[in-house]
């Protein structure tokens, strides 16, 4: 009897644990020792032991391609600060708010593919900001705004925050509806004028939505791809100008076929995404201790 | 009362009785009914009579593999063919089938993914019997240099090699041998956008025409030769202010530097790459020119995606564009008021002089179970009757000279897709293959790759750029 209780837990856990071990432990065990490997996939990996990471970290790209992941972080304070001003702004009960908040949802259910082709045909030599800029004469020429270096991670980040902005905004929304209207009624009686009232009371109210978006946000800046592939017609932009660590990651397998390198690049992203989100975590504990 | 319910009920029985009694024959019927009328069955007999049958179909001209083994099932995958040419594809696996009787046939058409479905499926040990794999894009060579295709030069009789053009047989060669069946050729020609490069034709009450709104030129005079191209851009932004669609091909840069700069990319015994010649400095410096004088669409000049090129062209925003006849297709679904303005000529060729062969292939897996079926399959498609039926279907062009002896091709051509047809026997039989085996060649054009970019985009002299390149892709050489 106590024997069939102590299995009971483990059979009903068994289904999860099988899926997890095949589909997450399995792939980061085989991913560790292909990182090892010389591997192109068609053929049975070859142990080269550490010569991937000596390479990779004598990669003048692999270190472009940190910088740049680093450097799309930026994107997470852009994404909470708008996100928060936008809550408010949208916080209010007037006639057809409601539809003000479905619209700025809409980039977040269209699918990053569609919005990255939308923003490509938006930004391409002949496309409708050209059109425009040529027709107030701001510029005699189109601009060809994807294909100048010093603005392809800019344009990705952008359309990033473009596109993530209304899912943020809904959770400060949900966190703005739950901070009780008493403590702004306290505040205005305090003395305080709006922007005080919402640094004193909206931003601490909002401390557990702030530490999630920060967690949520700066994981996918940290992974972004789609919008670096879309836009820059699957090279990632010129001079590397917009490689990030998935996309180099994804070069050097799906393109190069070096699936070991690849797979070193993807233990250093674990490392990084590991230490972010242990950070996170930690963050996130001390802030809801605080509230 | 009571006799007159008893009546009814009488009446009732009779009319039941009656009503239930079988037909009573006719005595109507005419004499010939009754003679027609079956004597009764006295005796069956049984008559058994011996017939023979043929197990397999009369032989046929298109069987020209030998030992096709009995009950074989082979998997075959194309590339990009399905819903469009499903009916021809299904309607040449069934004339397959009853070519080769007791072979069956299980076709999957794969998509943008294809690539990777493929080493998938060679990684998941269910590799596909027959697959189609291009040329052009270098993924023949690439599984061939793996070892998981089957190498076709003594598996095939000399009869069934001459059925194709000898260039297109040899394309792909891995140290001299061939591992692909050539299929459908394309024709490298430029489709012109005549209201940008000519201009809209207006007729005045004299009958004179004149052209508005476009760069003025004639379509006749379109360059022969590639080094015409910059000229020829720089009027174009002049006069229109357009730029023009020209790509780099990305995934393949030695070969465009070998068709059009004419350079010699790696020594004879392949020990040291050369492609820093003065003739790679001046082919790279021609693309560095135009980019200086802002006379192309960089995004289109640099992308690895056919289409971002083929749609700018579409979009009636670009003056010229080289793809193949076939593609027409996509600017007359995609923009109809340009395709009343499409004008086709030959593409211009490079410095070697030679166009290259850009045939689409059928490949076999090395360690199929069915080996003499699964060739069988891939020489069957190819084969003369096939590709003629494909070229009926679509603007493709045989590998196979005999296909063209059909008067499809030898008609006057009515639309401007078919306008290459009369003269594509002419071109595909000129094309030559000369990239050779280029070790680690994956590696080496992305080092190439980065060396273009750096003359084009970052100011690196041309020369100094490819100095670079030849350094570090000797290095990867043994």
């Amino acid at each position: 009897m106590t024997r069939r209780l102590a299995l009971t837990p483990y059979l009903f856990l068994a289904p999860s644990l099988l899926v997890i071990i095949t589909f997450v432990v399995f792939p980061i065990i085989a991913v560790v020792y292909y990182s090892f490997t010389d591997y192109n996939i068609v053929n049975p990996p070859v142990w080269v032991g550490l010569e991937n990471y000596a390479r990779l970290f004598k990669d003048e790209v692999f270190w472009q391609a940190l910088t740049h992941s680093f450097i799309y972080l930026l994107v997470t304070p852009t994404l909470i600060i708008l996100g928060i001003v936008l809550a408010i702004v949208v916080n209010r009960k007037l006639p057809g708010i409601n539809m003000f908040r479905a619209l700025y949802y809409i980039p977040v259910i269209s699918g990053s593919i569609a919005v990255s082709i939308a923003w490509r045909l938006l930004l391409d030599t002949n496309g409708l900001l050209n059109s425009l800029l040529l027709s107030i004469g701001v510029v005699k020429e189109g601009v060809q705004w994807l294909a100048e270096p010093s603005l392809t991670l800019g344009i990705a980040m952008l359309l990033t925050t473009w596109m993530g902005l209304g899912y943020y905004m809904m959770i400060f929304l949900a966190g703005l509806q739950n901070i009780p209207e008493e403590l702004y009624d306290a505040a205005l009686i305090d003395g305080c004028n709006a922007f005080q009232k919402h640094l004193n009371v909206t931003i601490p109210g909002l401390r557990p939505q702030i530490t999630f978006v920060a967690v949520i946000s700066s994981l996918a800046a940290i992974e972004v791809f789609t919008e670096v592939f879309i836009l820059t017609g699957g090279i990632g932009g010129i001079l590397n100008s917009g490689v990030t660590m998935v996309f180099y990651l994804w070069k050097q397998a799906f393109k190069l076929q070096h699936y070991g390198m690849a797979s070193a690049i993807a233990m250093v992203l674990l490392v990084i995404t590991l230490i972010f989100s242990i950070f996170n975590i930690r963050f996130l504990e001390r802030g809801t201790e605080a509230t | 009362m009571k006799k007159l319910s008893l009546l009814l009920l009488v009446l009732l029985v009779l009319a039941i009785a009656v009503g239930c009694a079988p037909a009573a024959p006719t005595t109507t019927g005419s004499t010939e009914e009754a003679a027609t009328q079956p004597p009764p069955v006295v005796e069956t007999v049984v008559v058994t009579q011996e017939v023979v049958v043929t197990p397999t179909a009369g032989p046929s001209e298109e069987a020209v593999i030998e030992g096709v083994e009995e009950g074989a099932e082979i998997s075959f995958w194309t590339f990009w063919l399905s819903p469009t040419f499903d009916d021809y594809i299904k309607g040449t696996i069934a004339r397959f089938e009853a070519t080769y009787p007791g072979v069956k046939v299980n076709w999957e058409d794969h998509q943008a993914t294809y690539l990777d479905d493929y080493r998938n499926a060679i990684a998941a040990g269910q590799q596909p019997d027959v697959a189609n794999l291009s040329n052009g894009e270098g993924w023949v060579t690439e599984f061939a240099t793996q070892g998981v295709l089957m190498p076709l030069d003594d598996k095939v009789s000399q009869e069934v090699k001459d059925m194709y053009f000898p260039g297109l047989w040899k394309v792909s060669n891995v140290d001299g041998v061939n591992y692909q069946f050539p299929w459908y050729a394309a024709v490298a020609t430029e489709l012109i956008n005549t209201q940008l490069y000519t201009g809209t034709p207006s007729t005045d009450a004299n009958g004179n025409v004149t052209y508005t709104g476009g760069a003025g030129l004639k379509v006749e005079d379109f360059p022969k030769t590639v080094d015409g191209l910059p000229g020829l851009c720089k009027t174009i932004k002049d006069k229109t202010g357009t730029l023009c669609d020209i790509r780099l091909t990305v995934n393949d840069l030695p070969a465009q530097m070998i068709y059009e700069g004419g350079v010699q990319f790696i020594n004879e015994d392949g020990t040291a790459f050369t492609f820093n010649s003065p003739e790679g400095a001046a082919w790279l410096q021609m693309y560095v020119g135009m980019v200086k004088d802002g006379t192309v669409d960089k995004t289109a000049l640099l992308t690895d995606q056919d289409r971002v090129a083929l749609d700018l062209f579409t979009s009636g925003k670009a003056p010229f564009f080289q793809t193949g006849p076939q593609l027409i297709r996509e600017v007359r679904a995609n923009n109809p008021g340009l395709y009343g303005y499409l004008a086709v000529v030959p593409a211009p060729v490079g410095a070697s002089g030679a166009t290259p062969p850009t045939a689409m292939g059928i490949s076999v897996a090395a360690d199929t179970k069915f080996p003499n079926a699964s060739l069988a399959l891939a020489q069957f498609f190819t084969n003369p009757r096939s590709q003629l039926e494909f070229a009926k279907v679509v603007s493709i062009y045989p590998s196979t000279p005999a296909s063209f002896d059909d008067p499809f091709f030898s008609a006057k051509p009515v639309a401007i897709e078919d306008s290459a047809k009369p003269i594509a026997k002419d071109i595909i039989s000129k094309q030559t293959e000369l990239k050779p085996t280029i070790p680690h060649f994956k590696d080496v054009n992305e080092i190439l790759l980065a060396a273009v970019q750096d003359a084009l985009f970052n100011n690196v002299p041309a020369q100094q750029a490819l100095d670079d390149a030849v350094a570090k892709a000797n290095e990867l050489l043994p």
